[in-house]
């Protein structure tokens, strides 16, 4: 609708300004017309003949009679019909800018403010809300590196914690691995001592054994019931 | 088996040997019977078999003291493993010879010794006893290779060990 208004008033404009301009150009007066209106007063006036009009300053003189007929239009000043067809198409011109024109565009431009105040006051309301956003993602950020150095910190008192207790616990096997180490060393030793003394208990009996039954023949027999006999008597 | 039930067969076997001339011959071969017994687990078993008939136990029995033994001896025996208590003879003699020497008023000396001791040895140690202990004895030799010497007296109760393997064994703990 507003590019159809726009259009029809260009269009007026144009037909006003360049079809009514040229039946103010055919109105005025015609360069023939001038010059031989001109050229009868100066012959009167310079009284030419046919006799004389070949002679020079004659032949000047008419051309200046020609000269003076067409002279040229002032640039500066236009035609007067054409200052009234102009202004009359500029006044329709204006009228009808005013009328319909000014108004449509007024209103697009008024409706083009109110869409840029909207799309502005999207715009705001939408960096606000980003800026709400960034300060929220801002904020969590700085929570979340808050709980990851929390937890990096509770993770390395942890580890500390575990550390400390698995070298006190090492240290307490340790200790407990090297005096169960001492407890079976000396067992160790103590069995040994023992199996030692069996054996050479075992040797010093078993070769008195063999010494005993060697000279164990009647008559050591009967000796020893002797001796029993006496012993038991003397009690 | 109860003791009173041992102490009754002790009792009859008694009664039946102080009828017979040789009651302490008797006595003596009950216990050495029973010695012998105790030597072999195999006898033992045998004659304490309830599964083997008892006409069979007994030939056993006369079969092993057959000229060995009186024949009052050996019918005790033979009815004793008839009774089906052949796993207490030991207790049977055992009483036996402690109720005969009691009705003697002596005790049971049992000996162990390698060799056998002569009649003064045995006079000799009698006396030994009866000055050590107070009680008059009854001797009852038994041949033990396993003390390899001296001897072993048991007294009821006491023991009184003068054998060359308590020596060595009291040797082999002192090291």
């Amino acid at each position: 609708m507003k590019k159809r208004l726009i259009f029809a008033s260009v269009l007026a404009g144009l037909i006003l300004t360049f079809g009514l301009g040229g039946n103010a150009m055919a109105a005025g007066e015609s360069l023939g017309k001038c010059s031989v209106d001109d050229y009868v007063e100066k012959y009167g006036e310079l009284g030419l003949t046919p006799e004389n009009i070949a002679q020079e300053e004659n032949i000047n003189a008419i051309g200046e009679i020609f000269d003076s007929c067409i002279e040229a239009p002032s640039p500066i000043i236009p035609e007067i019909n054409e200052v009234i067809w102009g202004g009359g198409a500029f006044v329709v011109l204006l009228a009808l800018m005013l009328w319909k024109g000014f108004p449509a565009v007024q209103k697009i431009m008024n409706e083009r403010s109110e869409k840029i105040a909207t799309d502005l006051d999207e715009a705001d309301k939408a960096k606000s809300e980003a800026q709400a956003v960034k300060s929220q993602y801002e904020a969590e950020l700085a929570d979340a590196k808050s709980a990851a150095a929390a937890v990096i910190e509770e993770a390395r008192q942890q580890a500390e914690v575990l550390r400390s207790d698995l070298q006190q616990r090492a240290e307490a096997e340790i200790a407990e691995m090297k005096e169960q180490a001492a407890a079976d060393i000396d067992t160790a030793r103590e069995r040994a001592m023992g199996d030692l003394q069996s054996e050479v208990s075992e040797i010093v009996v078993g070769a008195a054994e063999r010494v005993v039954e060697a000279n164990l023949d009647a008559e050591a027999q009967a000796r020893l019931i002797e001796n029993y006999i006496n012993q038991v008597g003397s009690n | 088996m109860s003791d009173e039930k041992i102490q009754g067969y002790a009792r009859a076997i008694l009664a039946v040997a102080s009828a017979e001339s040789n009651g302490a011959q008797i006595e003596d071969e009950i216990y050495r019977f029973s010695q012998v017994l105790q030597s072999s687990e195999e006898l033992k078993s045998t004659l304490s078999d309830a599964s083997i008939p008892s006409a069979r136990r007994q030939q056993i029995v006369e079969d092993l003291l057959d000229g060995q033994a009186t024949q009052t001896t050996v019918a005790l025996v033979s009815m004793i493993v008839a009774a089906g208590m052949g796993s207490d003879i030991k207790a049977i003699a055992d009483r036996v010879i402690g109720l005969g020497a009691e009705s003697r008023d002596k005790a049971v000396a049992e000996v162990y010794s390698v060799v056998d001791l002569s009649s003064d040895q045995q006079q000799r140690l009698a006396a030994a006893l009866k000055s050590a202990t107070g009680k008059d004895v009854e001797m009852k030799i038994i041949i033990d290779e396993s003390v390899m010497g001296g001897l072993l007296v048991q007294i009821e109760d006491e023991v009184i060990d003068g054998t060359v393997r308590t020596r060595l064994k009291q040797l082999r703990e002192a090291f």
